[in-house]
Order: structure tokens, then sequence, then C-alpha cells
């Protein structure tokens, strides 16, 4: 997976580089960035080396849900703003802002429901836009769709070709294969050339007979980058008999994990459901080894189904990510601290503390390999 | 319905002063009320129809409660920078209430809102709409409305513009939440909640009754006990009332006050008056008996307490018994409230003996009995016509009753928010006829005073210390949360929020009598809404 991935992203010169050290540090010669949005509407870019808050940028607009996606030469973050409803792209070095689409217009109004990407290849921004038309005594709620953008129409960008979506699309991520992923009831993906749509990972129309409990799913936070995936936790029950009880149920902890090379997912029930986890992380360096964050920090082997460390947490933490080493979690949301955990313990090693509330902001991580 | 009964027809024969509507309760001229809607509304929604009848787009479809229009016009006012003066907006909500109301009947299954008293959990709701209404407001703020099917759309429509993420919610996010409710549950309540109904047709044909006149009054402040008061009611140039109201707790300390009081839809009386200083809002229901619902602090609405009403018209008519109990085989002190009482003409019966009149008064008499009689209800006679109140003769409190059972504070008071307080009050019960306490035939006896204490609800709670952070009960019954924002001492930097049980302990003779509910303390909500 990550081979391929290095393949198709690095030139020659970086080909070699990523070869030799690709079992142990397949990064280690990139910079890294952990990114995050705090209110009122800042953009910190924080160096993953020294953990410092290198700069931080101003987002124009009333503060959105902090939603994140990078550019996947790491250099530009698209941040939505103004209530869900912008998209700004800055650039991580300066500030700058390269990128402005307002999806809004007088007669129609759109949301975005942190469904935010960029292509494989750089070129195109994708939102899954949730338009209602804005009539003198009622609203219209109109059908969302993917907004195709391409970034550099750079600022007053608008959408250069749209296709119909369905409803309750949250996160997204684009793949190798030309295709958008789209987190909503069900796991689909769309083809962003044609907008032909097929069905990834079957969630709320999942097919395992009446004992199991259609799951759950919460989308609310984009990560997944350093393991080169696309990750939708769901809850879900395996009752004992029709009886339905849900005191005796099992209760499990699903994942839709869908490998961003090629689109394919696995979906499994893989970690008992005995706190409430928030986000899952995959582990760079093996996919059977996830971290959560909410109340605890947990690590988890979902090979052998195994909870392997619980650490409590002194406050809430909405969402975390991953060195690309794997060696270091970053653990941030709701509040305004960034807690450093070493992945091998969950030992606290460090702490980055913000301006503001991250509240329901993403975490991402941006590599800039040069 | 309510308004044809003994006592109209009385009035109509002459002998009574209750006026008929048209005389006093006259809604705002049609022409005046279209002009309103015209000035105020018309931007936006489009009038059609006819000149003496017309029809404007959305608002000719809905009838809802007086609160219900005021949230309209408030939402109109925050969300689309309507600009109306307070004069026009009272007199608006007063026009649509009038000529799109509910009927007494409509409304009386969800009171309970109207009267702001939102500590209790709703049973019997369809469960098709607790899946997509009732998980985020109660089941009474829907049900207090009547709607076209395509209005009922409308309204889902209106919660995915306004309120995007509603589909996305626990319970929508894993259905076709919008498809579900626009298409099914919008049918569902136009059938159950139609706009047009056989209850409101006949309503509107009713005569209404002026509530002009001298009210007797017995009611409940919190912290301060029951009392009982006189409230004059006139009628003030702008249709409203001017009140004016004086009384004495049952410690015997006095209160006064007077206020504005505005009789919606021909029966729904709301008012505001500041009483001995606190300004305190009524909302009751008029009907044959006279008005009865909730007094509560203005600032607060989960302080208050029930408050009935009845109206001198020129008989004797008894509205209440304080207290309302007796242990069978005791004396005690009863003040009979009412209009117009003679003391000889007084009796409760073969089983509770009149020993001795105290006092007397048109509007009390106070009596000592004797409960000679078994255990039951011995309604007071007046001459030879049974009241409605009685006196309760028991042998021994068998179980008390903790109001409310289910309730939730808020912490408060360290940023933008007020705690929200709790006020609790306790009834008392006999076994009844079967000698089991919590069967159907138990007998109720009335409010009893208690001493109350905090528990944890659980080991949990009592691990995290809840009866210490959460806050404090008082001696009447008033609970106090905890201060709001993280608090360093708990785990998590929790706030003070916990999980109690509170506990009331009725002394009956030798017996002490326990009873509990539940209390959520739980985080502030920055949302206030009109009705929940």
């Amino acid at each position: 997976m990550k081979l391929n991935r290095l393949f198709k992203q690095h030139s020659i010169k970086g080909l070699a580089a990523a070869l030799l050290c690709a079992s142990a540090l397949p990064v280690s010669a990139a910079q890294e960035y952990l990114l995050t949005v705090t209110r009122p509407g800042h953009l910190h870019v924080i160096d993953m080396k020294t953990n410092e808050v290198e700069r931080s940028c101003d987002i124009p607009g009333k503060f959105g849900s902090g939603a994140i996606t990078v550019s996947p030469d790491g250099k530009t973050a698209f941040v939505l703003s103004n209530i869900w409803e912008d998209v700004y792209g800055f650039d991580i070095r300066s500030c700058q802002i390269v990128f402005h689409a307002a999806q809004s217009s007088a007669s129609e109004r759109v949301k975005s429901f942190q469904s935010l990407t960029v292509s494989r290849d750089g070129t195109e921004l994708y939102t899954v836009q949730n338009p209602t038309r804005l009539l003198s005594d009622r609203y219209e709620i109109l059908e969302p769709r993917l907004a195709v953008y391409r970034i550099a129409d750079g600022l007053g960008a608008q959408p250069v070709r749209t296709f119909p979506v369905d409803r309750r699309i949250t996160k997204i991520a684009a793949t190798d294969t030309g295709e958008v992923i789209l987190g909503g009831g069900d796991v689909k993906a769309i083809n962003t050339q044609t907008g032909d749509v097929r069905m990834v990972a079957a969630l709320q129309n999942w097919d395992r007979g009446p004992l199991w409990l259609p799951p759950d799913a919460f989308a609310m936070h984009s990560q997944g980058e350093q393991a080169n995936e696309y990750i939708m936790p769901y809850v879900t029950a395996r009752f004992s008999d029709e009886e339905w009880d849900f005191e005796t149920a099992e209760w499990w902890w699903g994942l839709s994990r869908v490998d961003l090379s090629t689109g394919e997912a696995e979906l499994i029930e893989a970690i008992p459901f005995e706190f409430i986890v928030f986000n899952f992380i995959t582990d760079p360096r093996d996919s059977n080894i996830l971290y959560g964050s909410f109340n605890t920090l947990s690590k988890h082997d979902i090979s052998t189904q195994e909870t392997l460390i619980v650490k409590e947490m002194p406050h809430t933490y909405y969402n975390l990510n991953i060195s690309g080493d794997g060696s270091t979690i970053y653990v941030g949301g709701t509040s305004s601290d960034i807690s450093i955990h070493d992945s091998e313990t969950l030992e606290k090693i460090g702490a980055i503390h913000l301006s503001g509330d991250m509240t329901t902001s993403d975490l991402r991580v941006a590599t800039i390999r040069e | 319905m309510a308004l044809i009964n003994n006592k109209t027809k009385k009035a109509l024969s002459g002998s009574g002063v209750l006026l008929l509507a048209g005389l006093a309760s006259l809604p705002l001229a049609a022409q005046e009320g279209h002009q309103l809607l015209r000035n105020n509304c018309g931007v936006c929604h489009a009038e059609s129809g006819s000149a003496d009848n017309p029809v404007f787009s959305r608002i000719s479809e809905q009838r809802k409660s007086p609160e219900g229009w005021l949230m309209t016009i408030n939402r109109m006012v925050h969300l689309r920078d309507v600009e109306i003066s307070a004069d026009d907006k009272r007199n608006l909500v007063r026009y649509l209430a009038d000529t799109q109301g509910l009927a007494p009947d409509e409304a009386a299954p969800f009171r309970y809102l109207l009267e702001q008293d939102t500590n209790l959990i709703e049973t019997g709701v369809d469960a098709e709409l607790v899946e997509t209404c009732a998980r985020c407001h109660s089941g009474a703020r829907f049900a207090l409305q009547r709607r076209t099917e395509q209005e009922w759309q409308y309204l889902v429509d209106f919660h995915m513009g306004q309120f995007p993420t509603t589909e996305l919610h626990a319970l929508s996010r894993d259905r076709a939440w919008y498809e579900i409710a626009r298409n099914q549950t919008a049918s569902t309540l136009a059938l159950q909640y139609a706009l047009d109904t056989p209850e409101w047709s006949q309503w509107q044909s009713e005569p209404k009754a002026d509530v002009t006149g001298r009210w007797r009054v017995v009611g409940f402040v919190p912290g301060k006990g029951e009392f009982d008061a006189v409230m004059l009611a006139e009628r003030a140039d702008d249709g409203r009332y001017d009140l004016s109201i004086t009384g004495r707790y049952a410690d015997g300390s006095e209160l006064s006050g007077d206020g504005k009081a505005t009789l919606y839809t021909g029966y729904e009386w709301r008012a505001s008056l500041t009483l001995d200083g606190v300004r305190m809002r009524q909302v009751m229901a008029l009907d044959e008996q006279g008005l009865s619902g909730r007094m509560f602090l203005a600032a607060e609405r989960e302080i208050g307490g029930s408050i009935q009403a009845i109206q001198d018209q020129g008989e004797a008519a008894v509205l209440a018994l304080l207290p309302s109990f007796v242990r069978k085989g005791e004396h005690a002190e009863v003040e009979v409230i009412g209009h117009n009482l003679q003391a000889d003409s007084l009796s409760l019966g073969a089983g509770v003996v009149i020993e001795q009149i105290l006092s007397q008064g048109p509007d009390s008499i106070r009596v000592r009995v004797s409960a000679t009689g078994d255990e039951g209800i011995y309604p007071v006679q007046l001459g030879d016509v049974a009241q409605s109140a009685g006196l309760a003769v028991y042998e021994q409190v068998a179980r008390v009753d903790v109001l409310p059972q289910d309730a939730v504070a808020r912490i408060g008071g360290g940023g933008m928010m007020a705690k929200v307080r709790t006020a609790y009050r306790v009834v008392g019960y006999s076994a009844g006829p079967d000698g089991i306490p919590g069967t159907e035939d138990d007998l109720r006896l009335g409010y009893m005073p208690a001493s109350w204490q905090i528990l944890p609800a659980d080991e949990e709670a009592e691990h995290d210390q809840d009866h210490i952070y959460a806050g404090e009960i008082d001696a009447n019954g008033i609970f106090t949360p905890g201060i709001d924002g993280p608090n360093p001492e708990r785990r998590m930097s929790a706030n003070n929020v916990g999980r109690l049980t509170v506990v009331a302990t009725v002394t009956d003779g030798e017996e002490v009598v326990e009873g509990s509910g539940n209390l959520l303390v739980s985080v502030p909500d920055f949302v206030r809404r009109v009705l929940d």
C-alpha cells in the first residue's frame, strides 16, 4: 500500500530514497506539519519535529467546523469556513490564501458537512454540497451534489462539474483510482469524471440478518492520511436471539476502511465496545494496530480483537493523528491543548497549547517532501 | 362544549354576571387583523383569496397556541429581520390565536408545555414521531399545532434549511431521514394534527365567557408556600385585563400584586404580574369550573406551582380546603376557601363533624373538625349543593410522591447562563381499600410538608461525589445546582453535573414515610425557547 502510493507520488529521485527506507522510515526525509483550526478562526501550522506552532493563519468568515484537507504535496491546506459554506486554501508555508470558493449564492445556500478532499494529482478540489433554495416564505431542499473545483482557478473558483449524490454525506476522500469515497448512510465511491456511483461498503443497507443491529456510523472528522486510508468507525451489536435484548447483545466497534490506492474496502467488527471512542486511526506501520480517542486514549490489535492499552485522559479529546513513522500520537480536538503520546506505551511525552478551542476541528498531517 | 353549562345558562337567564363574548372578549376586528398581517407579513407571505377573507401563504394553513404564534413572530424577527412594533406583535399574536388557535380539547392533553412545566417524561407519543420529532422537541411542541399536510412538509423543509445537520443526528444518519420525514411523517402529522377539525369548528361557534370580575384564588409559590387570594380583573382599553391580587400565605404573611392578563382564543389565560416585587406569570385555561393552571417566576419558569381560581357569580361556591386532609380520629383546623360563603350552610358529611366555627366571612370559613368517619373523601356541602372540593380522611400516609418525579436542573451562574433550579413538592396518599400503597385505589390526600435531602443516584454517582458537587436542596424543597465551568477537583475536570436521588421525608404521627425522585443536574441549555 505504502510503496504503491510512493511510486505514484514521487519522482524517480524520490522513489530511490523511498525504496531504501520503505519498511522502517517511509517518510523520514519529509517535513511533517500538524494542522488544526481553533476558534474564532485560526489555522495552526505545527512543526512536528519541534512540536511548536510555526505559524497561525487567519481564516476569513465565521468558524465552520474546522474541517481541513491537504493537497498531496502538503503545501496547501483547504479549510471549510463561514459556517460550512466557504472553502479557503492556504499556502501553509506563508498563510497566503491561494484558493477561495464561496459555495452559496443569493438564492441558494450551500452547506458542506466536512466533505472536502483534493484529487490525488492535486489539481481538483471536491466538496459535497447540500443546497437549499431560499424562497420568500419557505425553503426548498435540493438534491446534494459532488462539486468539482479546479484548484488553479484560485480565488472566486466556481464548480467545473457537479454530479448528484446521496444525502447525509460527511467526510470524503479521493483515491488513486479517480474516485471520491463518500461516507454517508453507506460508504460509496463516485467517479469524478462520469458521476457513476458504486457501493464500497454497505452499512445502512447491509445484509447481516435480523441478529445484527444496523450500524450507526459517525464521520465527523477526517484522518487516515498516514495510513493512506479512509476510515469510518461504526457501532453495531450482535443479538443472541430474536428477543433483541440489548443487555445480552455483543457490542462491537466496526470499521469500514478504504484503501485509497485501490478504492477497496474492508468491513470488520474488531474492537469490543467497552467505552466510547470518537475517532480511530491506523498505525502506518501495522494495519492491525489502531488508536482511538475520546475520554481515553486507547490502543487496539484488531488481529486478536484485544484492547492493548487504555489511558484515562484529563479531558475529552475528539480527535487524534499520528506521525508518519508511527512513533508519536497527537490527541486533540475539543479544547485548546494537543496531548502528545508515545505510541508504544501511550505515555504522555508533551503538549502543544493553542490560542483557542479546537472544538470539532480536524487534526491533519501535511507532509512536504523536499 | 365547556362553556355551555349550567352556569352559563343561568347567566343567560339573567341571574348571573357572566357576559357573553362579543360584548367582552371581542377579538380584534377581522379587518384590523388582516391589515396587521398585510403590513407585517405581506412582503414575504403572498396574499390570495378575497379582500374579506384573505389567505396568506403559509400563515393561513396553520393553527397553534398563543405561544406558538409568538415563537413564529420571534423567529421572523430573529431570523428574517422583520421589524415589528411591540403593539403590532401583541395584537398579531392575539388575532392569530383567536382566529387560528386550538380548541380547549385540542390543547388539554399538552397543557404542561404551555404551563412551562417541563420536568416530566412524556408518554404515549407515537414511536414514529418520537424518532422523527420528539428526539429533539417535546411531543407537545408539535401536538400543539395543526397544519395541512403541505404545511407539515414545509415544516420539515424548514428544519432542513434552518438546521441543516438535522439529518446527521443519531436516529437520522442511519436512515433516509429527510425522505421519511417529508413523505411519511408529514402525512402522519396531517392525520393526527389536521388543520380542520370538528373540535375547532365547534369551539369557534361557541359563546365565550368574560373573565371580568372577582376571582377567588388558591396557589403555591415555591419557598413561600400555599396561598389564597382575591384577584380582580378589569377590562382595559387595549383589550387586556388589569389585575390586582391580595391574599396571604399559609404562614399568615400577606401577598399583593398587580399586572395584566390576556384571554386568548376565548379560554387561554396568560397573565404577567408583579407579586410582592417579584415578576410572575400565570398560564391557565378557563372552563366551566373556572381557571386552572400554573404560576411561575417570570425569570425562572421551573420555579412555580399550581393555581386555581373561581369567578364570583353571585352564588356560594367552594374553591378549596386548606389543608385537604385530616387523619381519622383526629381533630384539625380547616379553612374553606370560596365565594359568598355562609357558615350555617356548611357541612362535610356524616364522617366529619364541624366542632367549632373559628371565623367566618364570605371568602373564608375556618372550622375545627373531628374526623369520625372511615377513610374517604368527604365533599363540602353548601346547603344541599355538593362542591367538587372535599376533605380526605385517612388512616395512615402510606406513600408519598415526589413531584416532579423526574427533573433536570442545570448548572450555571459562572458564565453566560443562570442556574436552573428545581422546586419540589410532595403529595401524600393512603393505601386505599386494598391496603397496598402504589395501586390505583390509593387515596390522594394532598400536598404535605416534608424534609428534603439529596443522595447520589447510584454507585458511579457516589464515586464521582455528585451529591457533593452538583448542588444542594433547601428546607423548602428547592434544589439549587452548582456553578458551571470545569471543576479541577473532579475527575476529568468535569463540570458540577451529576445524577441525584431527591428524597422527601414526611412525618405522619409516629410514622415516617419516604419518597424519592430522579434529578439530573445537567449542563446549561444555551437555547431559550418559548416552548421546549
